[in-house]
C-alpha cells in the first residue's frame, strides 16, 4: 500500500511536472528588433572602413563582433575570405588583421546576441 | 522613416543602442520574475545572413513551435516562390523527374517527429576558441516534418543500383567566389529514414526554414537537412567541393585540443552525438524543498535510454524521469526532482545515454571547426535556509 501511495505520488508529480509544462509563452514585446534587424557596426578606427569594405557585402558586422581568435586565426580568417572574393588591399592586410585582433580577440566578450521578435507565424 | 530606424546601405534596418537596451530590459525582467512566463524571443547571433537560436528556457515543449525554432543560413537566400519551384530528380535514373509542390503533394505523406541540430550548435563553448558562428546551446529543435520519403521519390524515377550517395541542391546560391552549399549522403540512410519535407509542424514549411521543401534526415546534423531543395541526384561517388572536403568535417578520432586534424584525418558529421541540455532549473532553493530541473534530450540513435542529473561533478548520478511523448530520433524530455541537502552552491550536471549505450561525456571531442558540442551541462543553485 505505501509502495502504491509512493508510486502514485511519484506519479501525480510526474504528471504535474509535465502536464503543466506547456503553455504557450506570451508574444514578445512589441519593443524588441524584428529578425534580421542589424545593430552592431565595426568599432571606429582607421580600418573601420577597410573592414566595412571588406565584409559587409556578405555578412554583417556581428558575423565579426563574435568572434574571440588570436592573430593567427585571424589572418587565416581573412586569407580565407580574399580567397572567396573579399576585398583587401595586400598593404592593408596587416593592419586589418592587428584591427581585428585587437577589437575581436580571445578576451573579446563585448558580444551580446540581438534579442529579437520571432519570425511571425 | 523615424530617426530610430535609419535605413543600412544593404536595407535593412537599425536600431539605436539605447532603443535596443531598454527592449532587452524588457525581457530580462521579465524573465527573472519567479515563477513567470517568458515571452517568446529569439537570440540573433547574425543579422544577414540571419543566425539565431531559441533561448534554452523557451526550448520546454516536446514539439518546437516553428517561429521559436532556430535559423541559420549560409548566406542571404533568395526564398523560391512556391507556385513555380520544381524538384528535379536526376543522376543515376532511368526516368529523370521534375514535380512541383502540387505534384510532391499528390505523393503518399509521410512523417517524421525528429530533432534537428545544427552541426556548430554549442561552439562556443569549445576550447581552444573555434572560428564561426557562436552558438550557444539553442541551434535545436524538434519538430514534425512531413512530405514524401526519398524513397518513394527515387523509385518512381528508377534509380539505379549503382547510385550509392544521393547529391543534394538547395535554391541558395553564395554571394562572390564564396563555393556552393553543395552536398551528398549515403544512399543507405537516405532511403532508409529520408523525407522530402513541405510541411512543418503541421503548416507549410516556412521559407526561413527552407521551404518549399527541404530534406529531412531524422537523426543526422543539420548540414545534410538541405533548405530550399530544388534537385536530388543519385550518384555513384561522393560530391565534392568545399562543404564536403573541408567543411563539416569532424575528426575520425579523438586529438589533442587545439592542434588541427587535415581534411583526410576528418570525414563528414553524420549522425548527432548523444546529448542533454538543462532547460529549466531556479537559481535559488531552499534545503528540504523538493525543485524541479527540467530540460531534453536526443541523439544520433533513435532512442534516448536514460538522463541522468548529480550534484557532487559526476560521482553519484540519478536517474530522471523521461516525458511521455517519443519517436524515433525525437528528443525526450526530462525532468527530475532535487532536494537540497545542504546550504551553498551547489551544481548540477545532466548526462543523456542513448539506446545504443552511449554516454553523454563530461567533455567534448575538441574539433577545429566546433562541431557537435555535447558536453554535460550544468545549472547553479544557491541554497539557503
Amino acid at each position: 500500500m505505501r509502495r502504491a501511495r509512493l508510486l502514485f505520488g511519484g506519479l501525480a508529480f510526474a504528471g504535474v511536472l509535465f502536464l503543466h509544462r506547456a503553455p504557450d509563452p506570451p508574444p514578445a514585446p512589441e519593443s524588441l528588433p524584428q529578425l534580421g534587424t542589424v545593430l552592431g557596426e565595426f568599432p571606429a578606427g582607421p580600418m573601420k572602413s577597410v573592414a566595412d569594405a571588406a565584409c559587409l557585402n556578405c555578412h554583417s558586422a556581428d558575423m565579426v563582433r563574435q568572434q574571440r581568435l588570436n592573430d593567427k586565426q585571424w589572418l587565416a580568417e581573412v586569407d580565407k575570405m580574399v580567397g572567396w572574393g573579399a576585398v583587401v588591399p595586400e598593404d592593408q592586410k596587416a593592419a586589418l588583421v592587428a584591427y581585428l585582433t585587437e577589437h575581436f580577440g580571445p578576451d573579446n566578450e563585448g558580444f551580446q546576441p540581438v534579442v529579437a521578435q520571432p519570425p511571425p507565424r | 522613416m523615424s530617426a530610430e530606424r535609419p535605413e543600412t546601405t544593404s536595407g535593412l534596418r537599425v536600431w539605436s543602442r539605447r532603443r535596443f537596451l531598454s527592449a532587452a530590459a524588457i525581457v530580462a525582467v521579465g524573465a527573472s520574475v519567479p515563477g513567470s512566463v517568458v515571452p517568446k524571443r529569439l537570440l540573433q547571433r547574425n543579422g544577414y545572413p540571419i543566425d539565431a537560436e531559441t533561448p534554452l528556457d523557451l526550448l520546454t515543449t516536446f514539439l518546437t513551435p516553428n517561429d521559436l525554432f532556430f535559423v541559420r543560413h549560409h548566406w542571404n537566400p533568395v526564398f523560391p516562390d512556391a507556385k513555380t519551384w520544381s524538384l528535379t530528380v536526376d543522376g543515376e535514373v532511368g526516368k529523370p523527374l521534375s514535380l512541383s509542390l502540387a505534384d510532391l503533394r499528390k505523393l503518399p505523406k509521410a512523417s517524421a517527429t525528429c530533432v534537428l541540430q545544427c552541426a556548430g550548435n554549442g561552439r562556443s563553448l569549445h576550447r581552444p576558441i573555434v572560428p564561426g558562428v557562436q552558438w550557444g546551446a539553442g541551434a535545436v529543435g524538434n519538430a514534425t516534418w512531413t512530405g514524401v520519403r526519398v524513397r518513394d521519390l527515387l523509385e518512381r524515377a528508377g534509380v539505379r543500383p549503382s547510385a550509392k550517395h544521393l547529391h543534394t541542391f538547395g535554391a541558395d546560391k553564395p554571394p562572390l567566389k564564396v563555393p556552393p552549399f553543395h552536398r551528398s549522403l549515403e544512399m543507405e540512410k537516405v532511403l532508409a529514414d529520408g523525407i522530402v519535407a513541405y510541411e512543418m509542424n503541421g503548416a507549410p514549411l516556412p521559407a526561413l526554414h527552407g521551404g518549399p521543401a527541404r530534406l529531412v534526415v531524422p537523426g543526422w546534423a543539420g548540414d545534410h537537412w538541405m533548405k530550399w531543395l530544388e534537385r536530388i541526384s543519385p550518384q555513384p561517388e561522393p560530391q565534392k567541393g568545399f562543404y564536403m572536403d573541408v567543411g563539416y568535417r569532424y575528426p575520425k578520432t579523438p586529438g589533442e585540443p587545439g592542434v588541427k586534424f587535415k581534411p583526410e584525418e576528418m570525414e563528414p558529421v553524420r549522425d548527432l552525438f548523444v546529448k542533454s541540455n538543462i532547460t529549466r532549473a531556479p537559481e535559488r532553493a531552499a534545503v528540504g524543498q523538493r525543485v524541479a530541473i527540467e530540460g531534453f534530450a536526443f541523439s544520433g540513435a533513435p532512442e534516448i535510454a536514460k538522463v541522468e542529473v548529480s550534484d557532487d561533478g559526476g560521482e553519484h548520478w540519478q536517474e530522471a524521469q523521461l516525458g511521455k511523448d517519443r519517436a524515433p530520433w525525437s528528443w525526450r524530455l526530462w525532468s527530475f526532482a532535487y532536494t537540497p541537502k545542504a546550504n551553498g552552491t551547489v551544481t548540477l550536471h545532466a548526462r543523456a545515454t542513448d539506446g545504443r549505450g552511449a554516454v553523454q561525456p563530461k567533455q567534448a571531442v575538441w574539433n577545429q571547426s566546433g562541431y557537435l558540442y555535447n558536453a554535460w551541462p550544468s545549472a547553479t543553485l544557491e541554497i539557503g535556509g
